[in-house]
């Protein structure tokens, strides 16, 4: 027979994790603790090692001093991050109705969709930052040439997953619709396009990702401003610190975008009928 | 007569050259006004595609088909179909899309919502007319796209094996639902399905499809009267007809498998 508390201290795993689920903790603890401290566990090695091996600032700075330079720099580099957030925007508000567009297109003529899927995919497969630099040659060093080399990049995931939501309805829904005298333009507009809205929400997922990393590649080749002009400027100073700053905050402006999507995300499920 | 369906020498051949594939050959039948018909057969033997024909929704490849006296050229208005999958959008409630062939043909609404309610409420529904999909269970889904095909008032009911996906306690209540509509309406009904018991107990006569390709291989009268109740499942002469049915079934399928082998 076990006294109750040996049991307790031979099973403690198993008592933290009763009490851990008795507050209501189980399901934050997983998801939020965990990685959080994961994450504080890895900053605080490259803290240790970084000064115990007396690496270089240049190479690698602490990071304690990369939040030093957040703190000393912040307006500078909050500055930046405006035009880069901006154009951002930009080029994501315009790739999502030309995707949507193109994959209207491609869904109403079975012509169109022959003569344009199979160059979609073609281009998939180019590695499309490489063609940044022509954009400066045919754009110049301004915002259209950054803002179109995002939009070139950002628009195929809208495309093909809208085109993928459009063409996806069930054979007996389009057997539905047509017993019932629907027009092919009225099941595109009542019919086709709500259904392909889950799909259109993943594609602007992934979409908002490159849109920025679009932004930054142009800033990288010709700015004068914004966070990867910036990012530029500091390496080729040896300031690793507020180069890593910078992407820290590139992070963050990151994360809030993909935020702002998931959230809007989550209202239009709200409306659709989550299934 | 606006419901009569009349069907002559039935042909559809699917696909061209040597890919080509004759699923339905020399069907021949009629439906009289306020009828229910049952075709029978198993998977796949072309009772699906027998129905699609009649609502204008495949193309013929030979035969002709008359609903009220006139030749079938495409969907019609006064069909009502109803699939295996309710197929109702996900972002409308059960009243929108009831209202859904109102809203394609372009019909004043309001004129209908009176009488889409009516229905709902009369499916048991009423409780639901706000909700969507994703709240309602499976067989309260396949009631929404029963209302969804009465809204129009259509002269016939086309149905697709509408309950086969339901389990079977809710497929025993819906079959019961649709002896009761039937009393009320009396709308001219083809019905598929490969449940025997179903088609017994909800059929006024029931063909019996086999071969490849298919044809009508058996007629059988139930001589039931109405109205119906579930019971009549467990007397002799209703087991007598099913016992009949399913020898001719499995018949058509041995002459089908012998002449596969051929």
């Amino acid at each position: 027979m076990k006294e109750p508390g040996q049991a307790l201290a031979l099973e403690e795993p198993v008592a933290l994790h009763l009490l851990v689920g008795r507050l209501g903790l189980a399901g934050h603890f997983s998801a939020v603790l965990l990685p959080i401290g994961l994450a504080v566990l890895v900053l605080l090695a490259w803290e240790f090692v970084v000064r115990w091996a007396k690496v270089p600032e240049a190479i690698l700075p602490p990071p304690s001093a990369v939040f030093d330079q957040l703190a000393q720099h912040y307006r500078l580099i909050l500055k930046h991050a405006l035009p880069t957030t901006l154009e951002t925007l930009l080029a994501f508000g315009i790739s999502i109705p030309l995707g949507v567009l193109l994959a209207a297109m491609m869904t109403w003529s079975p012509v169109l969709n022959k003569a344009i899927y199979p160059n979609v995919v073609l281009f998939q497969l180019i590695p499309k930052i490489a063609l940044a630099p022509l954009f400066i040659v045919w754009l110049g060093i301004g915002l259209p040439s950054r803002v179109t080399f995002s939009i070139f990049i950002s628009f195929f995931p809208i495309l093909v997953a809208t085109a993928a939501g459009l063409q996806s309805l069930p054979r007996d829904m389009l057997r539905l619709c047509r017993s019932v005298g629907a027009t092919d333009w009225q099941v595109l507009l009542s019919v086709r396009f709500p259904s392909a809205l889950p799909f259109l929400f993943s594609g602007m997922k992934v979409a908002v990702t490159l849109a920025i990393i679009g932004i930054v590649v142009g800033e990288f080749i010709a700015s004068q401003e914004g966070l990867g002009y910036l990012i530029l400027f500091a390496s080729s100073r040896q300031q690793t610190d507020l180069s890593l700053a910078c992407i820290l905050v590139l992070c963050a402006v990151g994360l809030m975008l993909y935020g702002a999507v998931v959230l809007c995300e989550r209202v239009f499920k709200h409306w659709f009928g989550d299934q | 007569m606006p419901g009569v369906i009349h069907c002559q020498g039935l042909r559809k051949i699917y696909g061209e050259g040597a890919a080509a594939f004759e699923a339905v050959r020399g069907v021949n039948f009629a439906v009289d006004e306020g009828e229910f018909v049952t075709l029978l057969g198993p998977s796949g033997c072309g009772k699906s595609t027998l129905l699609m024909l009649v609502g204008g929704l495949e193309t013929l490849s030979g035969g002709s088909i008359q609903l009220g006296g006139t030749p079938v050229t495409g969907p019609r208005s006064e069909t009502g179909i109803i699939f295996q999958d309710p197929m109702l959008l996900p972002w409308k409630s059960a009243l929108d899309n009831v209202l859904f062939p109102i809203d394609m043909m372009r019909r004043p609404r309001a004129a209908y919502t009176a009488r889409a309610r009516e229905l709902l409420q009369m499916m048991g529904l009423g409780e639901a007319i706000g909700k969507k999909p994703s709240q309602l269970s499976g067989g309260m889904r396949q009631r929404v796209s029963i209302c969804r095909a009465l809204i129009g008032d259509p002269n016939i009911m086309l149905m697709d094996e509408p309950f086969s996906a339901l389990d079977a306690i809710t497929r025993d209540e819906l079959n019961v639902l649709m002896l009761d509509l039937w009393e009320r309406y009396r709308k001219t009904a083809l019905f598929v399905t490969h449940s025997i018991r179903e088609a017994v107990l909800l059929s006024d006569r029931v063909l019996v499809m086999g071969g490849r390709p298919a044809t009508i291989v058996e007629e059988v009268c139930i001589p039931f009267v109405r109205p119906r109740d579930f019971a009549l499942t467990e007397a002799a002469e209703f087991n007598a007809i099913c016992g009949h049915l399913r020898g001719r079934i499995n018949e058509a399928r041995r002459t089908q498998h012998a002449t596969t082998i051929h």
